[in-house]
């Protein structure tokens, strides 16, 4: 019976006792404010933000390089009879998952790794990663959490909102929309992303309100009554993420509820403000 | 008939439709300053006839054709656009002709009306159709018994005036406010103009020989009683006969000097060429430069590209600020008070300071809008409209107003808002003069529709989202004006008299008041039912900010969980604009 490891990156968002609890292994990715460089994985939210904030300049960010990956596999891989389950942010968005699948091509010795295109972002990539650790935690077989989290993958719906759209223009993780400053009406877009794996504008609203509004009325289109699970992952601003939460758990059939917060590598692109809800089919692991 | 008569004929019609173009005006069901069929008609036949000018020809074929060609382009309104329609089947009938006999003529008259019906996609009875269709129903009965042209147009006249007094049974309207329809009006004009060509003993007259209703009252008097005529256009209060007298523009107001940053600047940023450039552009940054010595800045970033919008007075600051960044393409600099020379002293349009030709790169979606008003026109571009068309003071743009401008916009694909309903039809005309483009129109009906579609269109979707969203859109939306009633009419239940303020709910005349604040709030609580909307009010050109202020006071006590946004629209008629989604 093979063991099962699973590795992601650091912009998959769980908190550090996930990661813990499921022994599952991060390569993180980096930011740069000028000339200081810190670790995704080790930077404080809260911190993040107001330097963010306060910062003259943009700060930005860079991808691991193979042989980051490289490390861990063949760490993982020195236990016999080892699957690794390697799940990252999506390609369309960063060189990470390029650099996974270098890695793996990079082993001299035989290794079973599998590397999977989350296609999305935070909560995105951690949620399937999550259920992939609770898979494997259950005795499933690598096959089976391959299939559960392509499934789970396409069964989630993904909204956000920004402050404003200038982080991802600035950041080019916006082509697939128009970015509009100077507007003499308060408009809000919301953003999604694509089967692509990309981000694309969802709609335009006139204001805050009508924007989580118009958010939940896409949702219960999708979903109904579905029994649902949803995450909403927020960058800041924890009164968005609780007014979004209740009237998403007002409308649709929520099951479980949990929040996230948006680490420093994806709110480097989204910018203050970001909040994005994450809603997916209860489905059985 | 020949091409020779033909040019008398449509030479005759249009001095006679231009002598009473503020008689068919007067006959417009809603008593609002904008949008006038005889003012359309006239514009249309005239644009007609001056293409006609430039190609006369002693073939009834070609004649035709050249004055059908221009009916198409200078198509203003519905009414203009119908008339078109109906040449343009008479056009066709007659292609092959060198002359016509009463048959022939009878025949094509026919065909034009079946083009007519064709082009519109809900016809109307009671309406230019009605009158059209009887007329000519009529001459092809008669066509065989009958010797001369002359003859034939006289029972054209005789029929079509019989039509015009019958069209207030076939259309409701028109029998409550006690007129006939006054784009079937303008046609009997025009057929009575080709019946004076015809004969040459009757001098064209510069009044009208219909039959038609009194505007107040229900009372049919004969239009010929002079004390009528005068009576009209006293009240209108035109000049003298036969002259066109166009309400002074808005723009008339501005003194050119008044315009303080005088140069409309629009060009793209290519930043693919210095990529280290883009990372260091700061929209604030630079949005704070421009505003120096501009004003109106709008930036869109799109692919690469920022498209910068700016009223400047140091248009070479602003060029060297954005090289900063990247190569300039596609750049437009017009000097303002050129234009708005031009459209004071009425004179040819001046070329732009600068202009360059050539598209920056071809894209697969534009969306076009057409607006009146400085503010509204900014605010559409600033939801990423790439090129708004002025709808002018009381003109509708014609076709090829529109044609010009999709051409302007480098998509495979242009979306075109039209904002009110008597430029719908001018729209949908303008696929068929273009080969290389694919134009869809969004029946925009207001200026809040328009603004509600253009917030909804998303350059990046496909065809299908785009039309599904925009039109869903407009459902979701309400839309209120505010103007003055230029006659005395009975409308539903409401008795207007002129001068009184209107209050018009999505295109229906609900509220009248004699006092603007009173009828812009009867408006607003018309509007506001759920009490959280989001109302937009648009101030217009005429309104004053005191009596905003009041309004708003006014309305944030009637409605504390609403949310209101006031926006400069500097439209013209219309005191206010209200959007309430």
């Amino acid at each position: 019976m093979s063991k099962i490891r699973i590795v992601t990156d650091s912009t998959a968002d769980l908190p550090a006792e996930v990661y813990q609890q499921y022994g599952i292994e991060i390569v993180s990715l980096k930011v740069h404010f000028g000339d200081e460089v810190y670790e995704d994985k080790d930077m404080d939210p809260d911190f993040f933000y107001q330097k963010l904030v306060q910062s003259s300049k943009l700060p930005t960010t860079s991808q691991p390089s193979p042989v980051d990956f490289l490390e861990v596999y063949k760490r993982l891989n020195e236990t016999p009879d080892t699957s690794i389950i390697s799940i990252h942010l999506s390609s369309a968005m960063s060189g990470t998952y390029q650099s996974a699948m270098l890695a793996k091509s990079m082993l001299e010795e035989k290794a079973d790794i599998t590397i999977i295109d989350g296609k999305s972002a935070s909560y995105g990539t951690g949620m399937l990663v999550k259920a992939a650790a609770i898979g494997a935690a259950n005795g499933k077989t690598r096959d089976e959490i391959v299939d559960y989290v392509t499934k789970l993958r396409q069964e989630t719906k993904l909204y956000f909102l920004v402050d404003t759209l200038e982080y991802l223009h600035k950041g080019g993780r916006i082509a697939k929309a128009s970015a509009v400053f100077g507007s003499l009406l308060n408009i809000k877009p919301i953003l999604g992303i694509d089967d692509e794996g990309e981000v694309y504008a969802v709609d335009r609203v006139r204001g805050q309100k009508r924007a989580m509004n118009r958010i939940v009325e896409l949702l219960k289109q999708q979903y109904g009554d579905k029994e649902v699970s949803v995450n909403i992952a927020y960058a800041d601003k924890k009164e968005i993420c609780d007014e979004l939460g209740e009237l998403v758990k007002q409308s649709l059939n929520v099951k479980s509820y949990s929040n996230s917060r948006i680490g420093s590598v994806i709110g480097t692109h989204a910018g203050t403000g970001a909040t994005g809800v994450f809603v997916s089919p209860v489905l059985d692991i | 008939m020949n091409g020779s008569d033909f040019y008398n004929m449509v030479m005759a019609s249009s001095q006679h439709l231009k002598a009473n173009v503020e008689a068919v005006n007067s006959l417009n069901v809603f008593p609002v300053p904008d949008g006038d069929t005889g003012t359309n008609m006239n514009m249309t036949l005239t644009a007609g006839f001056q293409e006609l000018s430039k190609k006369p020809s002693e073939h009834l074929g070609q004649a035709a054709a050249a004055f059908s060609k221009g009916l198409l382009m200078g198509a203003r309104g519905n009414s203009g656009v119908i008339l078109s329609q109906l040449f343009r089947g008479f056009a066709k009938a007659v292609s092959e002709l060198e002359q016509a006999d009463p048959q022939q003529v009878a025949a094509a008259l026919q065909q034009g009306v079946d083009t007519a019906y064709k082009a519109v996609m809900r016809p109307v009875e009671g309406t230019i159709l009605t009158v059209s269709r009887e007329a000519a129903k009529q001459a092809v009965q008669i066509a065989r018994r009958t010797q001369t042209i002359k003859d034939l147009m006289q029972a054209v006249v005789n029929t079509a005036k019989e039509a015009l007094a019958k069209t207030p049974d076939l259309l409701p309207i028109l029998k409550q406010v006690g007129v006939v329809d006054s784009g079937g009006q303008g046609l009997v004009f025009i057929y009575e103009g080709f019946l004076q060509a015809c004969s040459e003993d009757q001098p064209v007259q510069g009044a009208a020989t219909t039959p038609m209703s009194h505007v107040a009252g229900n009372v049919y008097a004969e239009w010929d009683d002079p004390e009528y005529v005068s009576d009209v256009r006293s009240s209108l209060g035109q000049a003298e006969a036969g002259v066109l007298t166009a309400p002074e523009p808005a723009q008339a107001r501005i003194a050119a000097e008044d315009i303080e940053y005088p140069y409309d600047m629009e060009f793209f940023i290519d930043m693919s060429a210095y990529p280290e450039a883009a990372l260091n552009f700061d929209e604030d940054e630079f949005r704070a430069r421009l505003a120096k010595d501009g004003d109106s800045i709008i930036i869109i970033a799109d692919d690469g590209m920022i498209k910068v919008h700016v009223h400047s007075r140091r248009p070479g600051d602003v060029l060297n600020a954005a090289l900063e960044f990247g190569e300039l393409r596609n750049m437009h600099i017009v000097n303002m008070r050129d234009q708005h020379r031009e459209i004071v002293e009425g004179t040819t349009p001046a070329v732009p300071v600068y202009a360059e030709t050539e598209p920056v790169r071809r894209k697969e979606n534009g969306i076009l809008a057409v607006a009146a008003g400085d503010g509204i026109t900014e605010i559409f571009e600033s939801l990423g409209v790439d090129y708004v068309v002025s709808g002018g003071q009381t003109m509708n743009p014609s076709t090829e107003d529109l044609v010009n401008a999709v051409k302007q916009i480098a998509a495979d694909r242009v979306f075109i808002l039209p904002n009110n309903s008597n430029i719908i039809l001018s729209a949908q005309q303008v696929q068929e003069l273009l080969d290389d483009q694919e134009v869809i129109v969004i029946p925009t009906k207001t200026i809040p529709q328009g603004m509600a579609a253009a917030l909804a269109y998303n350059a990046h979707a496909d065809k299908e989202q785009n039309v599904s969203n925009m039109e869903q859109a407009i459902g979701r939306v309400r839309s209120g004006q505010i103007t003055y009633a230029v006659r005395d009419t009975n409308y539903e239940e409401l008795t207007i008299r002129e001068g009184d303020y209107l209050g018009i709910l999505d295109n229906k005349i609900v509220v009248t008041t004699d006092e603007l604040l009173e009828t812009s709030k009867q408006l607003l609580t018309k509007m506001v039912v759920h009490g959280d909307e989001v109302v937009t009010v648009i101030t217009g050109a005429d309104s004053n900010e005191e009596m905003t202020d009041q309004l708003l006071a006014y309305a944030a006590e009637a409605y504390p969980d609403a949310e209101f946004e006031v926006v400069s629209g500097g439209q013209p008629v219309y005191y206010y604009i209200f959007s309430v989604e």
